[in-house]
């Protein structure tokens, strides 16, 4: 029974960065229909900017890890101005290849800069401590990146729910010519969600940096993240959450009951299922369009 | 008409003589050149081991700033393939097919070696030193492939053998990759424990996505076993290290030589690689030693870029390459693929910065007679990624 309980807490805890990075690309999806593939490639930059400042700077964290989150939202801002506002006649599938080729641009970037040997990120905590609880273990990062990531949803939900800026992305969302004639800016609406969602990608980066960091290191978090997403409904922001967990458990579980070489399938086994049985995922309400 | 009779002698005698000197001459070499090919892994998940292709280079322009080998100097033709063996496959043919490689050396990984081994072999162009320690390579052996890394499970064994014998250690388990790569490790600690009369405790593989560790550490606590086996790349291996480590699960692990770049798992692993026993088949970093001074002098010194690190896999990059420089100065000037291959199979204990490597004449139903190296010794990391000798070199059959 300790086995059942230490698999379901390692799922959690592991579901906290899929949640994040699969916040992060619902955010976009929802305004602009566009999955974005360069969300983990964003964070990944990032976060090697953080390890620049910390490492050879010598910055303490207090200032590199604000620095950094200020740094992705300029990013993610920057990226939907300068290249995705800039392919106008192009449709959602052009703008996803779009997101696919920033993806391999800043891959690129991270490694010419910084070099492909593996390199860990200081941190006020080490990622090697544990906490018991019972008999059951759970890291202190875990621990602090399920602490972050649910504060970060409650925040945001409160802030697209009951602040004027988080209204005018909702409206945004739902109808964009409306909320235009409405007198909101939709492009800068659009500029501001994708650096809100690079900030979110951003967070998730820095929680999983300090085990190892590569150029690599974000994209199975990001395709697992999008699965979450996927199963939730890809625009529900609370289904790419409960999504993530689900994922993070039944990994876990299947690893260790059934088969742990077939641990990393499992994600994509339970899209097909949740896609054959509700197309439109766990929590997305099912639109049609009325001609 | 008579005239007409002259030019077809003429065209005819021209032709012969560009055909005679195209059959004479060996393709890839001239007066002043002999073209060498290697792909390695520049971009991509295993970057880290593109500096193999970058040490060759170094060795290389080493020796022809030294001027060359008989009047030649290399050329080396290094390309990326990011391990991908589409890739590998796809430039191994444009640089064959175009320029035309006199020989291959080196190359990183298995699975992209294994996608070109087979076109390599039927055309009988040499290709000497992959790196990696696959048993495919001369299983069944081919005449103009020869292996310098020791096997996998050679160095499977070896970790084995010290555990249970001066650890005393008596539940072992493998944590593998899993991959041919994993299985060949694998396969060494059966064979080895066999002999025993133990088996392993815990069989647990890893796929090459998987970053959460822990349900593989869970099944090795479960098992109790107190020597375990890393057969997975350095940033697994680290994850491992650290999961244990936050699970409270002491043991001793050993690992493959690909884990044995110390300096570098010390600083990843934030110090958790203090104690991690691994195998080795090349001199340590830091020793004190002709060649190695000689290469880190003149070849890492004076070519390599500048923020590259004297590291493991950047020297055995010129470790794999030695036996084709050694065989290449034995050829003299006159220099064939067929001189080449009789060369080789005539290194007896030829000892470089690595360990001492025999070829023999090509049997096809020994496949000894393409493995060059046969031992390893093993070491161990001290705090700041020092590395401690624990034994000799072990030769295991």
């Amino acid at each position: 029974m300790i086995d059942f309980f230490q698999m379901v807490v390692s799922g959690i805890a592991v579901g906290s960065s899929y949640a994040l990075m699969g916040l992060a690309m619902v955010m976009i999806y929802k305004t602009s229909e566009v999955v974005n593939f360069a969300q983990g490639e964003m964070a990944l930059l990032s976060v090697f900017v953080t390890f620049l400042m910390l490492d050879q700077y010598r910055l303490p964290f207090h200032i590199a890890f604000p620095a950094a989150l200020l740094f992705s939202v300029f990013l993610g801002a920057f990226l939907e101005f300068a290249v995705l506002r800039r392919a106008t006649e192009a449709n959602v599938l052009g703008r996803i290849i779009i997101t696919i080729g920033m993806e391999m641009v800043l891959i690129g970037i991270v490694s010419w800069k910084f070099g492909a040997d593996p390199k860990t990120m200081p941190f006020p905590i080490s990622p090697y401590d544990s906490a018991e609880i019972g008999s059951v273990y759970i890291s202190t990062l875990e621990l602090l990146s399920l602490l972050i990531a649910l504060s970060l949803m409650i925040s945001l939900f409160l802030f697209l729910k009951f602040s004027r800026l988080g209204m005018a992305m909702k409206a945004t969302q739902q109808n964009r010519t409306a909320a235009r004639l409405m007198g909101i800016p939709t492009n800068r609406i659009l500029m501001i969600t994708w650096g809100i969602s690079a900030f979110i990608g951003c967070v998730a980066g820095l929680l999983i940096a300090p085990v190892t960091m590569q150029p690599y290191m974000m994209w199975d978090p990001m395709l697992k993240g999008f699965a979450a997403a996927v199963m939730g409904g890809m625009t529900s922001l609370p289904g790419a959450i409960f999504g993530a967990y689900i994922l993070g458990i039944t990994e876990n579980l299947f690893g260790g009951y059934v088969s742990i070489e077939f641990k990393s399938v499992v994600a994509f086994v339970i899209i097909v299922i949740v896609l054959c049985i509700k197309p439109s995922g766990l929590f997305a309400r099912h639109y049609v369009k009325k001609v | 008409m008579k005239s007409k009779k002259l030019l077809l002698v003429l065209a005819m005698a021209a032709i012969a003589v560009t055909f005679s000197f195209s059959v004479q001459a060996e393709e890839g070499v001239t007066d002043t050149e002999i073209h060498v090919g290697q792909w390695g892994p520049q971009t991509g998940p295993a970057a880290p081991w593109g500096s193999v292709a970058r040490g060759t280079d170094a060795l290389f322009k080493m020796i022809n700033a030294e001027g060359g080998i008989h009047g030649r100097k290399i050329v080396h033709h290094m390309f990326d393939d990011a391990y991908n063996p589409a890739m590998t496959k796809a430039g191994v043919k444009q640089l064959q097919e175009s320029t035309g490689m006199f020989a291959w050396v080196v190359g990183v990984g298995t699975a992209p070696g294994l996608s070109v081994m087979d076109y390599l072999m039927e055309k009988k162009i040499p290709w000497v030193g992959p790196a990696s320690g696959s048993q495919h390579w001369i299983t069944p052996p081919q005449k103009y492939l020869f292996a310098v890394y020791p096997l996998y499970n050679l160095e499977a064994k070896a970790l084995v053998r010290y555990g249970v014998n001066r650890l005393m250690k008596k539940k072992v388990a493998i944590i593998y990759q899993n991959d041919d790569y994993g299985k060949n490790g694998l396969q060494g600690a059966n064979e080895e424990l066999g002999q025993y009369g133990m088996k392993l405790v815990a069989e647990v593989p890893v796929e090459v996505k998987d970053t959460d560790m822990k349900p593989h550490v869970m099944r090795l606590k479960k098992s109790g076993a107190d020597l375990v086996l890393l057969w997975v790349s350095p940033t697994h291996a680290v994850r491992i290290v650290g999961t244990a480590k936050a699970m409270n699960y002491e043991t001793q692990f050993v690992s493959t030589s690909t884990c044995s770049d110390f300096p570098l798992m010390y600083k990843i692993s934030k110090g958790l690689w203090k104690g991690v026993i691994a195998a080795a088949f090349g001199e340590l970093p830091d020793a004190d030693h002709y060649l190695m001074n000689k290469y880190k002098n003149d070849a890492y010194a004076k070519f390599a870029a500048k923020d590259e690190r004297w590291g493991t896999f950047y020297y055995a990059g010129m470790l794999f390459a030695e036996p084709f420089v050694e065989a290449l100065k034995r050829c003299g000037r006159d220099l064939t693929r067929e001189k080449l291959v009789k060369e080789l199979e005539g290194l007896n204990n030829f000892r470089g910065i690595g360990g001492s490597i025999t070829y023999k004449p090509f049997d096809p139903k020994d496949p000894s007679c393409r493995q060059g190296m046969r031992e390893v010794f093993l070491i161990e990391c001290l705090d700041d990624g020092k590395i401690k000798k624990l034994t000799d070199w072990m030769q295991i059959e």
